[in-house]
């Protein structure tokens, strides 16, 4: 990864987005930054939902909430709970990477490429599209990759999206190969693809 | 980065080039730079130590310097969106300047900086079209770019380009050759694109695409229901463009947009499209249908084929992507307003898709509640839907594999309203064939061609079906199975479609052999049409209905189509001579127009008529003459194609119609012959029809030319339609704004019309028109226009337009004139003033005339009206008839309102002081008033004076309005009395004081009565006094109690003869009133007395025969001196009867006394007369004494009788009886003629009409007097 801007003078910035922008979208932020890549990461949610102490119970936050309140919030609500699911720990990680979480409808930035990690999320960001205000001044590739939504499916889809993002990256005209690209990829995770052209 | 080449602005020697010049200058990788920027930048340094304000300027010289020299792409680009920042938004000054600097980095190596150059040129246009041109040629070398994501950038801005330049071009008042130039560079560059659709780049292809929506959208017209997203709002569409530009034609153009929609429709039904490009061209479609609604049918037609023929190169999961594409798009066209009439289809659609009900019943629009529940039936239906797709993937999947299809030969697609009946009629055709063992073998048929592996779609897709076997699962089977068919070109419906479509190109054909080299190519093309589908009708014929065959739509219309048509026509047909052209296409008219009746029978008329219209206008005179009688032949029932052809000429020479295909000139000519044509077609007929159909024709025309307005002139003149025209005309007026002062004027000339029904009806309409508000200062202008020209010396000579000028103004001239304004005058009081400045200065004739014209307006705009009021005030100097006029007008049979009495008053008092004003309002005025106003009035002309009465008195006011006259019957009369004489002669007092005598109904006896009260008790008694109780006396005899009860009191006041005329009168009283004022007179003094006798010694004997009646006793009361004076008296009778005799003579000479003594004579005498009958009579025949007293009575009348009768009368008699004889006649003449006429002696006519009667009469009665004399003798 190292020769990437040499690859390619224009920064390919890419969005990576889940429900929430909690685990799924942060994991592949954080580990898609670490690899040098212009990344951001966003929710589609109408609110930030995070595990409570039953199913039927969860945390609901507003987007505006930064992750360093929701981590003192849960730490007071119940330490030992949160520290043992994991999503104090998750919080922990978020905090360091940004202040709060995104929603992708609000964001006006225009990216190259927008992966969803789940097809309801994917939905949203075509809906958004549709209703978005578009100039058809430039193409964006959205592309789904079903990831559930725990700590380990994140990591391996991290990993998945990691790896999609640099075979995207290294294409010389992306337009045009994507579409093997994405059958290559499709092939070797053995996972479905979606994937589709807007324009901003 | 090539920055060894790149030059410093501003640097030493690097001479610049011009920048777009070629590609080879680019590939140069060298920036370049205007010379007129470094001249610039010199002028700049110079600038800078002077004025800060130029700031920005250094600050982008700064930018771009520095920019010039940066390895990095990434900071050059960061530099140069400062210098965009600046100078185009925050010094669009600026841009100008530093625009060709900008334009030079296209040529950097980077191509992030050659794509920010082309982001920049898209935004500079839009901000200053007077970019455009410098940017196009950059543009079109950009396209060239060796770097696609350069060349992509560059499509993506062609389209927004596209809308900028049509902006430009369309909203510049002169297109420049600039101009020109940019449109053809754009037309370059939009062929380039064309081309790249089939591009190898896949990139290439999906931004194309999106340049063809961005080229379809602004090369079509936005409608009611377009759906346009906030920020292209302001975007150009082709409602846009004026019709009229020189560098574009919006036929022209429009039909390039809808090029640009089929080629996007049949990229996306390509057969080996790529995913991207097929959800980018769907995303394409749907903004399309969303923003145009017009394109709303074809896109929704466009996916429902394509959902059942996905692409078979899809892989599983592109599939999805594309089915989840299909859903969303779907879903955002159904909620489109447009798309009511198509939610049966979406719906299934969405429902074959994935989509619950409640999802597509959310995004249903809310208003259209029966359609919805028609969708959702349709929903129903297509829970069983699924077993069909079997049915199509193996369609799809055996490609080549019908043999019977010729997949090469160039089918066009049948148009695409016509396709989905097509697809009904073969639903319900293939319906009930859909028996199970036809089915089964449809399955077996179908085994043989299912591919290897199961496809990727299919499998993604397929869901067991629920519902096999439902009488609305096969139904929908039917349905999925025409619509393959119909889109394989096959099924019964299409070729229903296509035998109609082919019987009405057939009568075409006519026209085609006529067409040479110059004709529009269309009908050919329409022809070839007719051949191919013949073709497929004949396939389909031989072939099974349930073939199935395998869904090619996509491939067809490849742009080779018409070359291969061209060739074919030119192969069977061959030239013909001139004549022999001729011939046929009017023989083919001329059965065309036979075939009235079989059109009508086989329900084809309307296509007959379009036919006909769209014949006569391609063709020459003879066809449109010959049309014309058609059409006049039969009016009723062919004015239909009457106005077919109308609208076909316009569209023909408007250059919309269909057959042609030219940039000429729009010119009316054809148009406008035909309009003319038909409108004097109906002038000519004399067919109540034809009113009605002239004012259709006329309203519904496209556009009034010239000539049809003359003939429009020609109709109205014609009395009998003159009503219908006006209405027509008004109704252009209100209808066509555009042409509006043109038909305006045109009706306004007709108001001056010299024939009287014509301009009455005309100015009805203007009156209509002006009340109505509209047009209202035009109207009027014309009105005082007209009304100036009566200031001319002579009528105007275009007054009038056959007739030869006449030299004088007549009076229906200058009614001509007037009658407009004086028509406008209710509905707009204020124009009153402006003929009250007219009638000033004109002539005596015309003024004459504008007063008798003036009563119906005016009344029109009644006494309330404040314009009127402020004439009145203001009465123009010259204007006081005319003001006059007005104000009689307005108090005729009304009471005057308080408020126009005012103004009079003002009027009167300030400037005016002619008295003629007050005679309208008298009835407002106050008594004081009147009394001062009386003198003056009754000094004008009788007839005046007795209108001055009618008023006081009332009697000129209809009965039920209530009246109140400032003056009472007796106050009037009264005052009549008291006028001075200072003021106003005696004489014309008594006039007055006579006409209110002669009206007896309101002079009774009691008014009388009280009037003569009320004048006695004044002091000094007036003047007229004694006058008017003797004619009391002479109207009323019965008032004579109350006459002698007056000459009591005046004697009891003792000033009765103080004063000469009243005590003269009342002599002359006690004279008429004898014998009953004997007493009166006995009261008098003594030297009154004798006074008395002395103006009348008649009175002397009958006073003392009287008294010698009295008894002694009453003798006594009389005065001595009295009795003395009656004594002295007798002994001068015998005497004075001499006297009398001379006296007559006398009397008879100067028998033309002072007219005034007259009359009081004559009725004196009258009523005198009366009184005598009361005593008997006959005993002035047998006592001598009576005798006596008949004699003294004779010699009193015949005084009289000289006045009363005309001398001549009495010298003929005279001479003829003797003396006495005579005295007696006259005497008993005089005695019938008063019993029987004394009523009627107020008129001389009935007067002398009695005496011839009696004269006859005393013939008999002197016979009978002489007898009688005889025997007294």
């Amino acid at each position: 990864m190292a020769n990437i801007n040499t690859n390619q003078n224009h920064e390919m910035k890419i969005a990576v987005v889940c429900s929430s922008n909690q685990n799924r979208s942060m994991e592949a932020h954080s580990f898609l930054s670490k690899k040098g890549f212009c990344v951001k990461s966003f929710g589609t949610g109408n609110m930030v939902k995070l595990p409570g102490p039953a199913p039927d119970k969860p945390n609901i936050y507003d987007f505006s909430i930064t992750y360093d309140a929701m981590y003192r919030d849960l730490m007071e609500k119940d330490t030992e709970l949160y520290t043992q699911n994991g999503i104090l720990y998750m919080l922990d990680r978020n905090r360091r990477i940004k202040p709060n979480p995104e929603r992708f409808q609000l964001s006006k930035e225009r990216f190259d490429l927008i992966i969803t990690c789940e097809e309801r999320v994917y939905d949203q960001v075509l809906e958004d599209f549709e209703n978005r205000e578009r100039n058809d001044e430039q193409a964006v590739h959205i592309i789904n990759i079903d990831i559930q939504d725990n700590h380990e499916e994140a990591t391996i889809g991290a990993f998945m999206i990691c790896e999609l993002v640099t075979m995207l990256y290294s294409s010389e005209d992306l337009d045009n190969e994507i579409d093997e690209i994405l059958q290559e990829f499709e092939h070797k995770v053995n996972r479905p693809l979606l994937h589709t052209v807007q324009f901003y | 980065m090539a920055s060894t080449s790149t030059t410093n602005i501003g640097g030493t020697g690097q001479q610049a080039t011009d920048t777009g010049s070629s590609t080879s200058t680019m590939k140069r990788d060298l920036v370049k730079r205007s010379t007129a920027a470094q001249f610039f930048h010199k002028d700049e340094e110079t600038d800078k130590q002077i004025e800060p304000t130029s700031s920005t300027h250094d600050l982008v010289v700064e930018l771009l310097n520095n920019a010039a020299v940066m390895p990095k792409s990434a900071d050059k680009i960061a530099n140069l969106k400062k210098v965009k920042e600046l100078i185009v938004y925050k010094s669009p000054d600026l841009l100008d300047n530093f625009l060709d600097e900008m334009l030079a980095y296209q040529s950097d190596s980077s191509k992030d900086v050659k794509k920010f150059v082309v982001g920049f040129m898209e935004e500079a246009c839009k901000k200053d079209f007077e970019c455009l041109p410098k940017v196009m040629a950059s543009l079109l070398m950009l396209l060239g770019d060796d770097d696609v994501n350069v060349q992509k950038k560059v499509i993506l801005t062609v389209s927004s380009m596209f809308k900028l330049a049509l902006a430009w071009i369309s909203r510049a008042k002169k297109t420049r050759p600039e101009m020109k130039s940019v449109w053809q560079h754009l037309t370059e560059l939009k062929t380039l694109l064309f081309d790249s659709l089939e591009s190898a780049n896949d990139g290439i292809r999906t931004h194309v695409v999106k340049f063809l929506e961005g080229l379809t959208l602004a090369l079509s017209r936005k409608s009611w229901d377009s759906e346009v997203p906030k920020k292209s709002e302001d975007d150009m569409s082709l409602e846009q463009v004026p019709e009229n530009n020189d560098i574009v034609n919006v036929a022209h153009l429009e039909e390039e947009g809808k090029k640009a929609f089929n080629n996007l429709l049949q990229f996306q039904s390509s057969p080996h499209i790529s995913s991207i490009n097929l959800m980018t061209v769907m995303n394409a479609l749907s903004n399309i249908a969303k923003q145009r609604p017009y394109f709303f049918d074809q896109v929704v037609q466009s996916f429902e084929a394509l959902h059942v023929n996905l692409p078979p190169t899809l892989a599983k999961s592109q599939v999805s992507s594309v089915r989840k594409n299909l859903k969303i798009q779907m879903m955002s066209l159904l909620r489109h307003p447009a798309s009511c009439d198509f939610i049966p289809q979406i719906s299934t659609l969405l429902t074959d898709l994935g989509a619950t009900q409640s999802e597509i019943a959310k995004n249903t629009p809310k208003d259209i509640d029966s359609r919805k529940r028609k969708a959702q039936q349709e929903i129903s239906l297509s829970s069983a839907s699924k077993k069909s797709k079997i049915v199509v993937e193996m369609d799809d999947d055996d490609d080549g594999m019908t043999p019977w299809v010729d997949r090469t030969s160039k089918k066009a697609k049948p148009e695409p309203a016509q396709k989905q009946t097509a697809i009904d009629v073969t639903a319900e055709d293939i319906l009930p064939r859909l028996s199970p063992q036809n089915v089964a073998d449809l399955v077996l048929l179908s085994m043989v061609m299912l591919p290897d592996s199961m496809p990727a779609q299919f499998q993604s897709t397929y869901t067991p079906i629920a519902a096999a076997g439902t009488q609305a699962q096969i139904s929908h089977i039917a349905r999925l199975l025409a619509t393959q068919l119909t889109m394989a070109g096959m099924g019964k419906g299409l070729g229903e479609l296509q035998m109609q479509v082919k019987l009405d190109f057939a009568l075409k054909e006519s026209e085609t052999i006529r067409s040479s080299d110059d004709q529009p190519s269309s009908p050919k093309q329409l022809i070839q049409t007719v051949v191919e589908k013949t073709k497929w009708v004949e396939v389909e014929f031989k072939k099974p209905c349930l073939t199935l065959s395998l869904p090619f739509f996509c491939q067809q219309l490849p742009p080779t189509v018409r070359k291969v048509k061209q060739f074919q026509l030119s192969s069977v047909t061959k030239k013909l001579n001139e004549s022999s052209i001729t011939l046929l296409s009017n023989e083919a008219m001329k059965r065309i127009l036979q075939a009235e009746k079989a059109a009508s029978v086989s329900h084809v008329d309307h296509h007959r008529t379009k036919l006909l219209a769209s014949l006569a206008t391609l063709f020459g005179e003879s066809t449109k003459k010959d049309l014309q009688n058609y059409i006049f032949n039969d009016l009723r029932t062919r004015q239909d194609l009457a106005f077919a052809w109308l609208y076909q000429e316009y569209a023909h020479c408007q250059g919309y119609s269909a057959n042609l295909r030219s940039n000429k000139p729009v010119t009316l000519d054809g148009y406008d012959a035909c309009l003319t044509k038909l409108l004097v077609g109906l002038l000519e007929i004399d067919d109540h029809h034809g009113d009605s159909l002239f004012h259709r024709l006329l309203i519904e025309a496209p556009v009034i030319t010239d000539n049809a307005m003359v003939v429009v002139k020609m109709y109205c003149v014609i009395p009998e339609h003159t009503e219908a025209g006006m209405k027509t005309l008004s109704q252009l007026i209100i209808n066509r704004p555009a042409h509006r002062i043109k038909f305006l004027d045109l009706l306004l000339d007709f108001t001056a019309n010299e024939k009287l029904e014509v301009r009455n009806i005309a100015i009805k309409s203007a009156q209509k028109l002006h009340e109505s508000g509209k047009m209202q200062a035009e109207i009027e202008r014309y009105a005082n226009f007209q009304l100036k020209k009566l200031l001319q010396p002579k009528p105007p000579s275009n007054a009038l337009k056959q007739e030869e000028v006449t030299e004088t103004w007549t009076e229906e001239l200058i009614k001509a004139h007037l009658c407009l304004h004086l028509g406008l005058l209710p509905s707009n009081h204020k124009l009153i003033h402006e003929l009250a400045n007219i009638y000033t200065a004109t002539s005596a004739d015309i003024k004459r005339t504008i007063l008798r014209v003036l009563e119906v307006p005016v009344k029109g705009m009644g006494m309330e009206s404040p314009e009127l009021l402020t004439l009145v005030e203001n009465c123009p100097k010259g204007s006081e008839t005319l003001v006059m006029r007005v104000i009689h007008i307005l108090t005729d049979k009304a009471v005057p309102s308080p408020e126009l009495v005012d103004r009079i008053r003002d009027l009167y008092h300030k400037r005016v002081p002619d008295v003629r004003f007050l005679i309208p309002v008298l009835n407002g005025l106050s008594k004081n008033e009147v009394m001062e106003a009386l003198p003056k009035l009754i000094k004008l002309n009788p007839m005046v004076v007795k209108e001055v009465f009618n008023r006081l008195m009332g009697s000129h006011v209809s009965n039920d309005s209530v009246y109140h006259s400032p003056l009472t019957p007796v106050e009037l009369l009264v005052a009549l009395h008291n006028i001075d004489p200072v003021k106003c002669d005696i004489k014309t007092t008594i006039k007055a004081a006579n006409l209110c005598f002669s009206e007896r109904a309101i002079y009774t006896q009691e008014v009388l009565a009280i009037v003569m009260q009320q004048l006695m008790e004044q002091d000094p008694l007036p003047t007229l006094l004694m006058r008017t109780v003797i004619q009391s006396l002479s109207m009323y005899p019965r008032l004579i109690g109350f006459v002698l009860n007056i000459l009591q009191r005046l004697i009891v006041k003792k000033v009765v003869w103080k004063q000469k005329k009243v005590w003269e009168g009342f002599i002359r009283c006690c004279q008429r009133a004898k014998p009953q004022s004997f007493q009166v007179l006995l009261q008098l003094p003594a030297s009154q007395l004798k006074d008395v006798f002395e103006v009348c010694p008649d009175l002397r004997e009958p006073l003392l025969a009287h008294v010698q009646t009295f008894t002694d006793n009453q003798k006594t009361h009389i005065n001595k001196s009295v009795m003395a004076l009656l004594e002295e008296g007798m002994e001068t009778n015998a005497e004075s009867k001499e006297a009398d005799k001379t006296e007559m003579i006398h009397s008879g000479n100067d028998s033309e006394k002072d007219g005034e003594f007259h009359k009081i004579e004559s009725t004196s005498e009258n009523s005198i007369q009366k009184i005598s009958t009361l005593t008997p009579v006959k005993t002035v025949e047998n006592s001598p004494q009576s005798s006596e007293a008949s004699k003294e009575k004779s010699g009193s009348i015949k005084i009289s009788l000289h006045i009363a009768s005309k001398a001549d009368d009495e010298k003929t008699r005279e001479p003829r009886n003797g003396d006495k004889e005579d005295k007696i006649e006259v005497e008993e003449h005089h005695s019938r003629k008063t019993s029987k006429s004394s009523k009627k002696e107020d008129s001389d006519e009935e007067e002398s009409k009695s005496k011839s009667l009696s004269s006859s009469r005393s013939k008999q009665s002197s016979r009978r007097s002489s007898s009688n004399a005889g025997k007294k003798k």
